[in-house]
């Protein structure tokens, strides 16, 4: 058996030595990890049985790969034809999935953007997609990092940045922004992989200086897609000026919003908000999660979102009826939910003058890591963050960007299996104080793979949460794992600080 | 109007952010108008995402306008050890003595443009804090939110408004991040031990003692006990109206 998956892997490997494929962009092969979430779905979790809940205790680590950066890795590595490709801002890396060597790094020249994160390449062919932190898009060759073209896609000099690994679809390459700190459209850019044109462009607020309209709902996580129905779904971030609600009255349409696109031309299918006419700077960017299963008997197409708003929601994403909104934490915020399955702000926790305690926090109760759903247990697990924070808004503050102050005040790190079909949180593991970066990925062996927030990496159980193996790797995890095979041995890829690690049977 | 106000107030702090050479209110440092350019260009690139591109505050970090910190700096002795090392969720960052150098220099520089902003001043002020009403706080403080059970206004609370003020005071309230907590470790043989917790997961816990020793032991392997006294900060967190907030920071703003 052990001898078939080696040499199935060899094959794999020689055929596809191509980079990626649409096909293998749909069906990733086991000895792969070819884009930010793996497949398209967004649930992070994988097939390989390899490590398992009776042999996970030994657990080792096969190599580990030094940045010598001052960057913590916030990527979400890929792997394809055996050689890994992540990012920090201005550096990307290719690395030998075997043996953690080193095969050409890549850095950017220095510019004046935000270097807060880099999550990832993203790959077409043998051409990678790098974001940089003045907002370009970097294609280069995975052969050796040389640049191939590098096209603006947005204006640093107005504020924004990029940070995000762009979504592959076909031939179109689709990127988001980032840019709180000014009142500035959010938009969704398809861009031609070959020549780096922009194929379409889908803006998610009006243009800077509507009246009484809002600007912001930033695109700065990666997507999911659904192939059957040709569909894109896309989180967007909080409306700006982002305290201040007063100047962009209503419901901010687009902003807080999950919405479904047509990749081949952009166009807006449905939205669904869940922070309506937001002030609390959470972002729904947070990864749509596409799950066919049944729902309360029938069999469903849905899309899952925790929310950094403190609720869980399931949709159906043909249509986007909501089907459950639940929270999954303390939230303070809300009067209720309307029709829609919506959340209704209240208006009285909107910032202000002498200070408003808000639950959960600014961060959220979860962010950007990614969650993972596992068939088996029809378990949505994610890193869950309860906490308050204080949330101010004077007239000194003005209507531009940010707008106010907050403060975080108190919050732990949770890691939390809901069940999607009632809400109802099954188990829960504690993470720490102050919460976890770390993102969660679950095997079909009945494993889930996660950080917690004092730098130890975990296997736990997915059943019941019980922890089976740690490592302490030194510094927190900033990144979502991965896991793949090569020549018939499983790795779990996981990061802390500036280090790769990668997890494997022993020998 | 409160929105014209506010359009008026930012452009008022854009220009004065464009004008680095604002007039200082007070005596001040100063820098090289080169050295404050390099410390900016670092600031935006490493800083700006929490601390805010003028410094003033952005996602989650302080307002270093207004840090007891960056106030008591000289020359970066003290911002540096931060930077350096991180502190609370900020981390550590690798900077030469120059690129130090010009960090302080900016930061500097922005809290002088800041502190000659007078009535107008974005960011919160300790009177923007005690809306409340001091009977009523002195009654939370004595009955509903059992605050009297562990603090006393002429002990341990004696000059906390003049030790904690404005924004810290009301962040302290609500929570005392770093607050010592006691911890217990009993092993299988029956001998314990105690002192202040200095580390605390599912895999190992650590104290320490008396004579400032550090001491680690396997979780799984010993007996914890541990006596927080932030936990009942914790859960009046989820009791708290923001009036009981108010009146509470307003009672406690008088114990100058």
């Amino acid at each position: 058996m052990k001898l078939n998956y080696l040499i199935l892997g060899l094959t794999a490997s020689t055929l596809f030595g191509q980079g990626t494929t649409p096909d293998t962009l749909l069906k990733p092969p086991k000895d792969s990890w070819p884009a930010y979430h793996g497949d398209y779905s967004g649930r992070r979790h994988s097939g390989l049985t390899q490590i398992n809940p009776q042999n996970v205790r030994g657990l080792t680590l096969a190599w580990a790969y030094q940045t010598g950066a001052n960057s913590q890795i916030k990527a979400s590595p890929i792997l394809v034809d055996g050689v890994i490709y992540f990012s920090t801002p201005d550096n990307v890396y290719a690395v030998d999935a075997r043996s953690g060597h080193q095969v050409w790094h890549y850095t950017y020249p220095q510019n004046k953007g935000f270097h807060i994160g880099s999550r990832g390449v993203s790959m077409y062919g043998d051409w990678l997609y790098f974001m940089t932190p003045d907002a370009h898009l970097v294609c280069l060759n995975a052969k050796d990092g040389t640049v191939r073209w590098n096209v603006v896609v947005a204006d640093s000099a107005r504020g924004y940045w990029t940070s995000m690994s762009p979504l592959i679809i076909r031939n179109h390459v689709l990127v988001g922004v980032s840019g709180d700190f000014d009142n500035l459209t959010g938009f969704l850019k398809s861009i031609d992989p070959e020549t780096g044109k922009t194929q379409w462009r889908w803006d998610s607020t009006p243009p800077s200086g509507t009246p009484n309209a809002t600007t912001g709902g930033m695109t700065w996580m990666t997507g999911t897609y659904d192939p059957e129905s040709d569909t894109v779904y896309w989180g967007t971030g909080n409306p700006t000026p982002v305290l201040n609600g007063d100047v962009r009255p209503g419901d901010d349409p687009d902003t807080c919003s999950i919405v479904a696109i047509d990749p081949n031309t952009g166009k807006k299918k449905w939205a669904f908000q869940p922070s309506p006419h937001d002030t609390h700077d959470w972002d729904a960017v947070e990864i749509p999660v596409l799950v066919d299963a049944d729902f309360k008997g029938s069999p469903r197409k849905m899309l899952m979102q925790a929310s950094r708003n403190g609720y869980f929601f399931v949709l159906d994403r043909l249509t986007g009826q909501n089907l459950l909104t639940t929270t999954f934490g303390p939230v303070n915020w809300s009067t209720g939910v309307d029709a829609k399955g919506q959340p209704i702000p209240n208006k009285a926790k909107d910032p202000a003058q002498d200070g408003r305690l808000i639950a959960p926090d600014e961060g959220g109760l979860t962010n950007y890591r990614s969650p993972s759903y596992d068939p088996q247990t029809g378990l949505f697990i994610v890193s869950a963050h309860p906490s308050y924070g204080v949330y101010f808004t004077k007239p000194a503050d003005g209507a531009f960007g940010w707008a106010g102050a907050d403060y975080g005040v108190w919050g732990k790190g949770v890691l939390e299996a809901i069940d999607y079909q009632t809400g109802k949180i099954r188990w829960t593991h504690d993470i720490g104080p102050n919460g976890s970066g770390a993102g969660v990925l679950t095997t079909e062996s009945g494993l889930t793979f996660t950080g917690d927030g004092q730098g130890s990496v975990l296997a736990l159980r997915t059943s019941d949460g019980k922890t089976l193996w740690h490592a302490g790797q030194g510094q927190g995890m900033q990144s979502s794992p991965i896991t793949y095979e090569l020549d018939g041995r499983q790795y779990v890829l996981t990061s802390g600080g500036g280090v790769m690690f990668a997890w494997a049977l022993p020998e | 109007m409160r929105s014209i106000w506010g359009v008026i107030a930012g452009l008022l702090a854009i220009s004065s952010i464009c004008a680095q050479q604002a007039a200082p209110a007070r005596p001040i440092q100063t820098f090289p108008a080169e050295q404050v350019k390099a410390g900016e260009s670092l600031f935006v690139q490493q800083c700006a995402f929490c601390h805010g591109r003028d410094t003033g505050g952005g996602e989650d970090g302080p307002d270093l306008t207004r840090s007891k910190l960056v106030a008591d700096d000289v020359n970066g002795n003290l911002i540096g050890n931060v930077v350096r090392n991180g502190r609370n969720n900020m981390p550590r960052f690798t900077v030469s003595d120059s690129e130090l150098a010009s960090l302080g220099a900016f930061i500097h520089t922005q809290k002088n443009i800041a502190d000659a902003q007078n009535g107008q001043r974005k960011g919160v002020d300790p009177s923007d804090l005690t809306t409340g009403n001091i009977e009523k706080g002195k009654q939370y403080f004595n009955g509903t939110g059992k605050c009297v059970q562990c603090h006393s206004p002429s002990g341990d609370l004696a000059g906390v408004a003049t030790r904690n003020p404005g924004l810290r005071l009301m962040q302290r309230m609500m929570y005392p991040r770093g607050a010592k907590a006691k911890m217990t470790v009993t092993l299988p043989s029956g001998e314990t031990f105690s002192g202040t917790r200095a580390y605390e997961d599912e895999f190992t816990v650590a104290l320490r003692d008396a004579s400032g020793r550090y001491r680690s032991w396997p979780a799984a392997k010993v007996t914890v006990k541990v006596d927080d006294p932030a936990e009942a900060h914790v859960e009046l967190l989820a009791r708290y109206t923001d009036d009981d907030i108010h009146n509470l920071i307003t009672y406690l703003s008088t114990l100058k």
